[in-house]
């Protein structure tokens, strides 16, 4: 692997400059994916920006630690998790938030973006009328289903990364994704039938 | 391995590839025998892969990725730096304090001098803030804001006929106040068919929890609106415990926040600046419904499954 054969160069020869080098190929390419669970976790652009900063910047403060040839993305997602944890339970809740309307209207010009990049417009359309249904659905899975959801089929972990990140036991994460896709189904085969009954 | 077995132990570990050898041979041929589950295989596939189409990754804003690599050059340049420049550079706020504790430092060897300042660094360091707040839930601190109110300010106004006499002229009941004109209390049976029916044509949903086995009676409903217009429905049970405010209105956009202590079905609790919360989502309507009160959260879940009026809990 081009990565890890890199990274094991920058720790032999030790240069600043590879390291640096190493960081950027090995990290960086999760950049989008540190920042959507940021949004996700801060709930406002401005927290979720200095919330990537911070973990980004630590990554590459403690990048020696990170086991090369492992999931990079993981490694980063268990930072960001660690800080936003540390800051949750300093019990700081005063700041003003954005409302839920700005928040949804946020990631929603979030994903357009990075929908447009990737499909055609017919196949966002569908994928729109799909991703609205999806969407009600998750959010009304409790937070702990949702995120255990989400980091398996979105940022594509395992169980085990999932358990790390999430700081919690690997059983708990099994039948955390066994509910939550479950209760998935459930609320989704009401929107179903919600859609039956008044037609639209 | 029978179909419960497998949809309950393996069905989401077979359809992401989590099943340790042994357990994936027994999992394969579960459902190479049986049509009903290699139906649900299929299903929780495809869930898996539209709830990843649906759920985009976000771009990391351009700016964003600007500052970074300036911040990660800035790191750069303080590592090159000589030893000395970056204790210079460390002492500096240390060096603004004021010459009351530099000056001793003078006469000390450089080295252990160093080592000095740090350990008085280290001891006067404020914990630095933290770079990011939790987020606060607005839909929490509406029903807190709205508990506090109720607790010394609580007009029923529904049903309507409940509360006005012939003129139209509506009562004052005012909660702790005037006792003298309550109206709920011998007609609780009636109160919870009432208000079910004023929510209703307010268009709000008409399963109000049953609290009754719980021991609270409900002492009266409101029907409001929200700044932006929705309506929104508030209900007041109290019992010798207690008293627990339900609100219920229109939230298409609502996410359950982190941090729930616990749940049932697509209800989470959560304990949120010393109030107790239940929060729970309509499967149809976009509807959410926010119990609060002053209770332990565990007092407060046994009630909720005692008196669980949708089956959301289950
Ligand atoms: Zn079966």
């Amino acid at each position: 692997m081009l990565c890890s054969s890199l990274l094991r160069m920058a720790r032999k020869s030790g240069t600043a400059a590879d390291r640096r080098l190493a960081f950027e190929r090995e990290a960086l390419p999760h950049l989008d994916a540190v920042y959507s669970a940021a949004l996700r976790l801060a709930r406002n652009p401005d927290d979720a920006n200095d919330l990537t900063q911070e973990t980004i910047l630590r990554a590459y403060r403690f990048f020696d630690q990170f086991t090369a040839g492992t999931n990079c993305r993981a490694w980063l997602l268990t930072i960001l998790y660690n800080i936003f944890r540390n800051a949750w339970h300093r019990g700081e809740r005063e700041q003003p938030a954005s409302t839920p309307e700005e928040f949804a209207g946020e990631i929603e010009a979030q994903s357009r973006d990075a929908d447009q990049s990737r499909i055609n417009p017919e196949a966002l359309l569908l994928s729109r009328v799909a991703g609205r249904r999806i969407e009600l659905a998750l959010n009304a899975l409790p937070a702990e289903f949702r995120e255990a959801l989400i980091l398996v089929d979105v940022q594509e972990l395992n169980y085990q990364e999932v358990a790390t990140v999430l700081d919690a036991p690997l059983g708990t994460i099994k039948s955390r994704v066994s509910r939550g896709r479950a209760l998935m189904r459930k609320a989704l085969c009401r929107l179903d039938q919600a859609r039956g009954k008044t037609g639209t | 391995m029978d179909c419960r077995e497998y949809i309950s132990e393996y069905l989401a570990g077979h359809a992401d590839g989590e099943l340790a050898p042994l357990a994936r041979r027994a999992a394969d041929e579960h459902v190479s025998g049986c049509p009903i589950c290699r139906a649900q295989l299929i299903e929780e596939r495809a869930l898996k892969a539209i709830v990843r189409q649906s759920v985009a990754l976000a771009k990391a804003p351009a700016e964003l990725k600007s500052r970074i690599r300036g911040a990660l050059d800035e790191a750069d340049r303080r590592a090159a730096a000589p030893w000395t420049a970056r204790l210079t550079e460390f002492l500096a706020p240390f060096r603004a304090l004021g010459s009351r504790i530099s000056e001793p430092l003078v006469w000390a060897p450089a080295g252990i001098a160093a080592v000095i300042a740090i350990a008085i660094l280290a001891a006067i360091a404020v914990p630095r803030r933290g770079l990011i707040a939790p987020p606060p839930v607005p839909e929490f601190e509406l029903a807190i804001s709205r508990f506090q109110q109720f607790q010394h300010d609580f007009v029923p106004n529904v049903p309507a006929e409940a509360y006005e006499n012939q003129t139209g002229a509506v009562y004052a009941w005012v909660i702790n106040r005037d006792p003298v004109h309550r109206v709920a209390d011998e007609a609780d049976s009636d109160a919870f068919n009432d208000l079910a029916r004023s929510f209703r044509s307010a268009n709000l949903p008409d399963d109000l929890f049953d609290f009754a086995q719980a021991g609270y009676t409900i002492t009266g409903g409101r029907v409001d609106q929200l700044p932006d217009g929705r309506p929104i429905a508030y209900t007041l049970y109290e019992g010798a415990a207690g008293e627990i405010v339900s609100l219920c209105f229109y939230d298409p956009t609502m996410a359950a926040p982190i941090g729930a202590v616990n749940w049932l079905g697509l209800r989470s609790f959560y304990q949120y600046k010393g109030y107790s919360i239940c929060l729970s989502f309509y499967p149809t309507g976009h509807f959410i419904s926010i119990l609060i009160t002053r209770m332990p959260v565990m007092q407060l879940m046994r009630d909720v499954a005692a008196a669980d009026p949708s089956g959301i809990s289950r």
